[in-house]
């Protein structure tokens, strides 16, 4: 019975790591992937998302029409100091990394949320916590653009 | 009838005078300032644009080099199995770099390594339509490549690459503000030069508007001169049959006719003496100067005019030798003198002299009963006088004698208060 378990927390540790393994090499802001997705928030994480960086908003967003669970990747905390709230309703324009049985991951380019927008990165991906001319190695609190 | 058309035609050289001027302003500052303007941006902007563009080719050259020898360098690092991670950890420190990633020959990301956060813009749009191309970023102009090489183990591998123009970015933000600095100098020199230029030429056309009007004016005086010379010369002529018929009637009418003659014959003279005033007065002054010493030209008027009763109060500053006529001058000056004692009564009379800078300052004062605005602003005009036998030439005279002399006569004078006679005379 021991063993049965252990076989099966291995399988779940194996399928866990495999959309972890895909993000890694396929995990940019792919311009050819743009999607835009309406729904609710279904859960808040932060988690580390790229090497020597701080962790970032990750957003689990459950489509309107057709209820799939997408995966936002916002931008790193400090950057962003909008409160998100369970239940609440966004609208994302980004690029699709994964999909399928990795799970539907998106690294979010723009978020609407009650009216207002947040420009996360620009239309190639480049991201906006990152500054322009001369604020390349800014690091700090930062906030989004808001229109 | 004819002060209205008067009006008009003053008027009308008002505009035609502001309309120069502004057309003057166009051709003489904008036009050129314009032209300059526009010649030196498009010189600049071709300029900037030639040496940008060759730049740019220069370093996307460089750039394609630099490629070829990390083409050859991967291969090795592939060749000897190192990871992909491996290989883009020995380019992460590469400050040029912002991106790159290793692709096979069906253009699947084998791996990639960003300075940036999930940035990787590689697009199906743009690999295999060009190898390099450049995309503007917040943190400048990216240039891209594409390229593909054989591995020693015969695979195909493509590479992606994203280099930082920073340093040519920084190159065309110094020379655009360069190109702005000097831009800014040339507008800022150029109105001033044009500016000076204007108002040399206004200078120039005032100067001219002067002379025109002078010339208009002695031309004008001429032929009023030979008119009235004439004029004077026709009169004479009766008036000296007119005295020689009054002095015959003198000797052959009887002794009761006396008097009415001899008024007659006064009044004969009294004409004759206007007459003469007058063709005096038209006369162009020649002058015969002398250098004179102003005390000594007083004392000379003091002595043979002024009774002893009579003294004039002169003092001066230094002594005052200076080129004149003689005679005229001190017939100006006496006729100055004349008008303040018949002024004055038994009043005061003040000459004061002196030199300053270059000239010669002479004030003729006195303290008699002074006279009205009005009739200071016509006192030097001609047969204009306050007095009741007065013929209105004597103050004439003297300014026309001052005035040719290149010098100035004022006249300030308040009721009750006594009158003043400014010259100021060149010499000193």
């Amino acid at each position: 019975m021991k063993q049965k378990t252990n076989v099966i927390l291995g399988m779940i540790l194996l399928l866990a790591s495999l959309p972890s393994f895909g993000q890694k090499t396929e995990n940019f802001y792919n311009v050819d992937q743009e999607i835009y997705i309406e729904g609710k928030i279904q859960n808040i994480v932060m988690e580390p998302r790229y090497k020597e960086n701080s962790p970032f908003l990750i957003i689990t967003l459950e489509e309107k029409d057709t209820k799939k669970l997408f995966t936002v990747e916002i931008s790193p905390v400090e950057f962003f100091d909008q409160d998100f709230h369970k239940g609440e309703f966004l609208i994302v324009t980004g690029s699709l990394t994964s999909s399928g049985e990795t799970g539907n991951n998106i690294i979010a380019r723009e978020v609407q949320s009650k009216g207002e927008t947040f420009i996360l990165r620009d239309k190639h991906g480049f991201p906006t916590w990152r500054g322009g001319k001369g604020q390349m190695s800014r690091k700090g609190k930062r906030k989004g653009t808001r229109f | 009838m004819e002060r209205r058309q008067g009006t008009d035609e003053q008027k009308g050289e008002k505009k035609r005078h502001a309309f120069l001027k502004k057309k003057d302003i166009f051709l003489f500052f904008f036009l050129p300032l314009l032209g300059i303007i526009i010649i030196f941006f498009f010189l600049s902007l071709i300029n900037r644009a030639f040496i940008r563009n060759k730049v740019e080719d220069l370093v996307k050259e460089q750039l394609r080099a630099t490629a070829e020898i990390l083409k050859v360098n991967i291969s090795h690092f592939l060749s000897d199995n190192y990871s992909y991670e491996e290989i883009f950890r020995f380019y992460a420190g590469e400050e040029n770099i912002y991106y790159m990633a290793l692709l096979d020959d069906q253009k699947k990301i084998l791996g990639w390594h960003s300075r940036f956060e999930g940035y990787l813009p590689l697009s199906k749009k743009d690999i295999g339509v060009k190898d390099s191309w450049t995309i503007d970023s917040p943190a400048g102009k990216i240039f891209n490549i594409f390229t593909s090489f054989q591995a020693s183990d015969a695979r195909t591998y493509q590479i992606y690459l994203g280099y930082s123009l920073e340093s040519l970015e920084e190159m065309n933000i110094h020379s655009r503000r360069n190109f702005f600095i000097l831009f800014g100098l040339i507008i800022g020199i150029g109105i001033i030069f044009f500016f000076g230029i204007y108002q040399l030429q206004n200078h120039y056309r005032q100067k001219e508007k002067e002379a025109e009007t002078e010339r208009r004016e002695k031309e004008r005086y001429k032929e009023i001169s030979a008119f009235t010379s004439g004029v004077a010369h026709e009169i004479k002529n009766p008036l000296n049959s007119l005295a020689l018929l009054f002095e015959l009637l003198a000797k052959k009418m009887p002794n009761e006719f006396e008097q009415e003659i001899s008024s007659g014959r006064s009044e004969v003279q009294k004409i004759a003496r206007v007459i003469d005033h007058f063709s005096a007065s038209l006369k162009p002054l020649d002058l015969k100067k002398d250098r004179i010493s102003l005390k000594g030209l007083m004392a000379d008027i003091q002595g043979s005019t002024f009774k002893d009763d009579i003294v004039i109060d002169y003092e001066e500053e230094g002594k005052i030798v200076f080129f004149a006529d003689k005679g005229l001058l001190s017939q100006a000056l006496l006729n100055l003198l004349q008008n303040s004692l018949e002024a004055t009564n038994e009043g005061e009379i003040q000459v004061q002299a002196k030199k300053h800078k270059k000239k010669i300052l002479i004030t003729v004062k006195d303290n008699g009963k002074g006279m009205s605005e009005e009739e200071v602003q016509h006192i030097f005009d001609p047969f204009y006088s306050n007095k009741k036998d007065g013929m209105g030439i004597g103050l004439y005279l003297t300014k026309k004698i001052i005035e040719a002399h290149e010098g100035k006569i004022e006249c300030k004078s308040r009721l009750g208060r006594g009158t003043s006679f400014f010259i100021q005379m060149p010499g000193g």
